[in-house]
């Protein structure tokens, strides 16, 4: 217990440090560039007509205190840190005044589901998949896979995301191609919100799962290749145990450990799918808001895009990791 | 050539002709390696058959064939492997995967090297009994359970190694597990490669005095291979000796240590120190030859004091003496007698 | 170097799969200098024409010839990926060899430098990247960035090549003959290291293409210099789709498809040429 105690501090420490540096990049690119928030929202205003000089200087007032640009760049630094332990980014500029924390909590949960359905289903058929076609070597269904796998993991998600939208949304329109669920419909667990959120995304979670699901597969396969050439496959081939259960509990099990690491480094990869796959398909979630948010120019909400972005991915990978001395009897740590 | 060997009832296993081959087949390069070529022996019931010889002497390659573990590229060409519990079958390669499964660690077990190795890492102690020997015990959980406990017993193994994963295992403790793994089932052949090579003398000692008591409680039939000739002199009641790909010589273990007849053995025999002697051993010259492409005629020519111009052209047949059979146109029946 | 070439070629089906995928679009890049028209130039000729045999890709909704926008831009795609490749191949190379040399204190501290490149998700980051320097945001400036963000995962496998070579016996040798440590890691290791190196520069571009093509295609490039994200951005922005202009997007999609699977087969099955194991495998294989 006390070893794992260790190994959670050590990991925990890693988590922060990831943040911290992300987190400060951010705000390092962000203010180290010659575009001032505030005079672009200052021209936008007043590039609807004219305003009386003093009011301008008001507004820059309290736009410089919102967007914590008042004071010193030290005085900012320590602002913004304030501010982000509290989760509060400022105001969303293109949604004036709705804050960036509103925006981002009711994106959020539509981004996670979707992650971690699609990278759910990838990893588990990838993996299993995999693993039968290293074993069944001569299979010509597993063969089959395996060449398709290896023609739609280089393809990157964009460009899945657009072929799925082309044929399902143009040329045989059977599912819908905009926002998370129908527009008209109420938010709540009614089996028809229930539906319509499932039907909506169908398509995004297919696009990502093509994509994922090769990569998995490739790696799987290779992996349990090497481990059926193990003594210990070979041994219990030789005491006659069956083949199920060979590749069941001595090809797959021990394949899995590896895979496991893999997804935890593959998060970050995952997560700019899923972000641009969202925009494609129109999906309501933060991948939608950030590039969104690009377009209309909103500082303070694509920092705070950024930022979430990065906590929620290192905390993914920090959740992984945590698991991994649970799933490893041969780790010293539990 | 049927086998003249002792006891004479039906053999546990009988090997007759065997030649298996690896075929290669790369970017264009093909090459065949004869890492056994046209052995032939039998071991009885209630048996322990030493195999010796040392690396790429074909020895491994001889017991994946008899296990029945021939996968490309490995190819058995020609010869049988007939085992009595398997009777009209000249192979179990060539046996049905219904008749293999039955036979599998019911009747034929195996002790390999390696011991970290050959267990699942992931695996407790415990699941791995149920893996290989459930099935075909017949038995209900909790009666397997007991015979499982007694069985460990038996080779000085706690209860609590069940619950043990294979590395929180001492190397002793991980090849008794083996070795109780291969004897639970009371198979009637057991084939053991190398069991002891990894460990210390002393545990050496003791597994395997553990090995021979088994062996005689549950009366099954043994193949030993190990290059080390101590443990054959220790343990084995036959001794066959490869060299190259061929069974070079085999008979009753005493008989061929005290009159070993085919050169190799003989320095085989000699290199191994007695107490009271200090003469300063003499090493064989040369160097194993490689099966891709063998000598002529005796593969041992190259590096025997004894070759003749006949060696160089024929390969040397088996002749027997009382049981003790020798390949060698020097030593052989058909040479001189044996001193 | 040429014998082994042949030998892939003959026996290797990815790498013959792979090797004509990427020749094809090396070939319409090597094209686009043969280009009738300035690549930067709109409406010099009828837009919005379907395939044919005068403009055998068709035309776009801004009077180009897609055939000649697409060779261009793949051209310029595929330099962008080549020059991110290359940079990062250098981070990569020095985290990896002195990480995996030097082991201790400087390894754990640039481990945790490289783990947390892993974690952060790059995309936002890029974004943020083009958020301030929008139009300063040229390819020159993207492909460094991007490099100095994508070395991370490849430093790992160098630094694996690295420790396991530091414990052989030669590397013993050099440093009793009082070779400097810069002088080990470059004249002994990297012989070592290079196999990985180049499987892993494939691999790179095919990155950091996918990340370039996701980025313009978004318009946060330069969208003006084509390439193959551009094309679609245009179209995009031309609603080609809707218009039934499909050419426009198909024929830089197809292009830009070609040139992934095929780096991904040469790199796989390099991969595979160098890995001794897998080697073994097909032997085994490969019999009657």
């Amino acid at each position: 217990m006390h070893a794992y105690l260790a190994y959670l501090a050590k990991r925990i420490g890693q988590f922060l440090l990831v943040v911290a540096i992300g987190i400060n990049l951010a705000y390092a690119i962000t203010h180290l560039t010659p575009i001032d928030p505030v005079e672009q929202s200052v021209a936008a205003v007043t590039s609807y007509g004219n305003a009386a000089p003093d009011a301008i200087n008001q507004m820059r007032q309290s736009l410089r205190e919102l967007y914590g640009l008042a004071g010193s760049p030290l005085q900012q630094y320590a602002t913004f840190w304030g501010r982000v332990l509290h989760a509060d980014f400022g105001p969303s500029l293109s949604a004036f005044p709705t804050p960036v924390s509103t925006l981002i909590w009711r994106a959020l949960p539509w981004t996670i589901g979707l992650l971690v359905t699609s990278t759910l289903i990838a990893w588990a058929c990838g993996n299993y998949l995999g693993g039968l076609a290293s074993y069944y070597r001569k299979s010509r269904t597993l063969k089959a896979v395996g060449i398709v796998a290896m023609m739609l993991h280089p393809i990157p998600y964009y460009i899945v995301a657009l072929i799925l939208l082309i044929l399902f949304g143009y040329v045989v329109p059977i599912l819908p191609v905009g926002g998370g669920a129908a527009m008209n419909l109420e938010r709540g667990f009614t089996f028809d919100y229930i539906g319509s959120v499932a039907a909506h995304s169908v398509l995004p979670v297919a696009s990502l799962v093509l994509v994922g699901i090769g990569s998995w597969f490739l790696g799987m396969r290779s992996l349990a290749s090497n481990i059926v050439t193990e003594d210990y496959v070979a041994y219990a081939e030789l005491a006659g145990v069956e083949r199920s259960r060979i590749l069941q509990s001595y090809v797959m099990r021990n394949a899995l450990m590896p895979q496991v690491t893999g997804l935890a480094m593959s998060l970050g990869a995952i997560f700019n799918g899923a972000v641009i796959t969202e925009k494609v398909f129109g999906y309501p979630g933060i991948g939608t808001l950030l590039i969104d948010a690009v377009y209309a120019g909103d500082y303070s909400l694509v920092l705070g895009v950024a930022t979430i972005s990065i906590v929620a991915v290192s905390a993914g990978v920090l959740i992984i990791d945590l698991l991994y001395p649970l799933l490893d009897p041969r780790v010293e740590a539990v | 050539m049927s086998v003249d060997t002792e006891p004479a009832a039906t053999p546990a296993l009988s090997v007759e002709r065997l030649k298996a081959y690896y075929r290669t087949s790369h970017f264009g390069v093909s090459r065949e390696v004869r890492a056994v070529d046209d052995v032939s022996f039998a071991i009885g019931k209630d048996e322990i058959y030493g195999l010796a010889g040392e690396s790429s002497s074909g020895k491994t390659t001889l017991i994946k064939a008899i296990a029945g573990l021939v996968r490309p590229p490995l190819r058995i060409e020609d010869g049988s492997i007939r085992f009595a519990f398997l009777p009209g079958r000249r192979g179990l390669h060539l046996a049905s995967p219904s008749e293999v499964q039955r036979v599998r660690w019911r009747h034929l077990s195996y002790i390999m090297q390696g011991s970290m190795s050959v267990l699942n890492p992931l695996r407790r102690v415990r699941d791995m009994f149920v893996d290989f020997a459930f099935d075909h015990m017949g038995l209900g959980r909790g009666a397997f359970a007991r015979v499982v406990e007694a069985h460990l017993a038996r080779v000085r193994l706690e209860p609590s190694v069940l619950k043990a994963y294979p590395h929180e295992l001492s190397g002793g403790m991980r090849q008794r597990v083996t070795i109780a793994l291969a004897t639970i089932c009371k198979p009637d052949f057991i084939i053991a490669d190398e069991p002891t090579t990894a460990l210390d003398v002393i545990v050496q000692k003791d597994v395997l005095d553990m090995l021979r008591e088994i062996q005689r409680e549950i009366s099954s039939s043994m193949l030993f291979v190990t290059h080390d000739m101590g443990v054959h002199a220790h343990l084995t009641d036959r001794l066959g000796i490869m060299y190259a790909g061929r069974l070079v010589e085999d008979g009753r273990t005493v008989d061929i240590f005290a009159r070993p007849r085919h050169p190799y053995t003989r320095h085989l025999v000699a290199s191994l120190p007695r107490i009271g002697e200090d003469r300063i051993r003499q090493g064989l010259e040369g160097n194993p030859p490689n099966l891709a492409d063998p000598p002529s005629g005796c593969r041992f020519h190259p590096r025997c004091a004894l070759a003749m111009d006949i060696c160089r052209r024929e390969v040397p047949p088996m002749t027997q003496q009382n049981g003790h059979r020798v390949a060698c146109f020097a030593t052989g029946a058909t040479g001189e007698q044996p001193q | 170097m040429l014998a082994v070439l042949r030998d892939l070629v003959r026996h290797n089906p990815e790498f013959r799969i792979g090797l004509v995928l990427v020749l094809l679009v090396l070939t319409l890049a090597a094209l686009s200098f043969a280009s009738p028209y300035p690549e930067l130039d709109v409406y010099v000729v009828p837009p919005d024409v379907p395939p044919s045999s005068a403009y055998w890709f068709g035309t776009t909704s801004r009077g180009q010839d897609v055939f000649w926008q697409v060779c261009t831009a793949i051209r310029h795609t595929l330099a962008f990926g080549l020059t991110v490749a290359l940079v990062s191949r250098l981070i990569s190379l020095g985290v990896g060899l002195l990480a995996g040399y030097k082991g201790g204190f400087v390894d754990r501290l640039l481990m945790s430098i490289n783990d947390t490149f892993i974690v952060i998700p790059l995309f936002p980051v890029l974004v943020l990247f083009y958020f301030v320097l929008r139009d300063n945001m040229s390819w020159l400036a993207l492909a460094l960035i991007m490099s100095l963000l994508g070395w991370s995962y490849d430093a790992r496998l160098i630094r694996s090549v690295a420790m396991s070579v530091k414990t052989r016996e030669f590397t013993q040798t050099s440093v009793f003959s009082g070779m400097t440590t810069r002088e080990i890691l470059l004249r002994e290791h990297l012989p070592y290291v290079l196999p990985i190196v180049f499987s892993t520069t494939l691999a790179n571009m095919n990155w950091s293409i996918g990340l370039e093509v996701t980025l313009s295609v978004l318009g946060f490039t330069d969208i003006n210099t084509p390439s193959i994200g551009g094309m679609i951005y245009w179209a995009n922005q031309h609603t080609a789709l809707v218009a039934g202009i499909w050419w426009w997007i198909a024929f830089p999609v197809i292009v830009v498809v070609m040139a992934f699977i095929g780096l991904f087969l040469l790199s796989v099955s390099l991969n595979e040429f160098i890995d001794p194991r897998s080697r073994l495998a097909r032997m085994g294989q490969a019999t009657s």
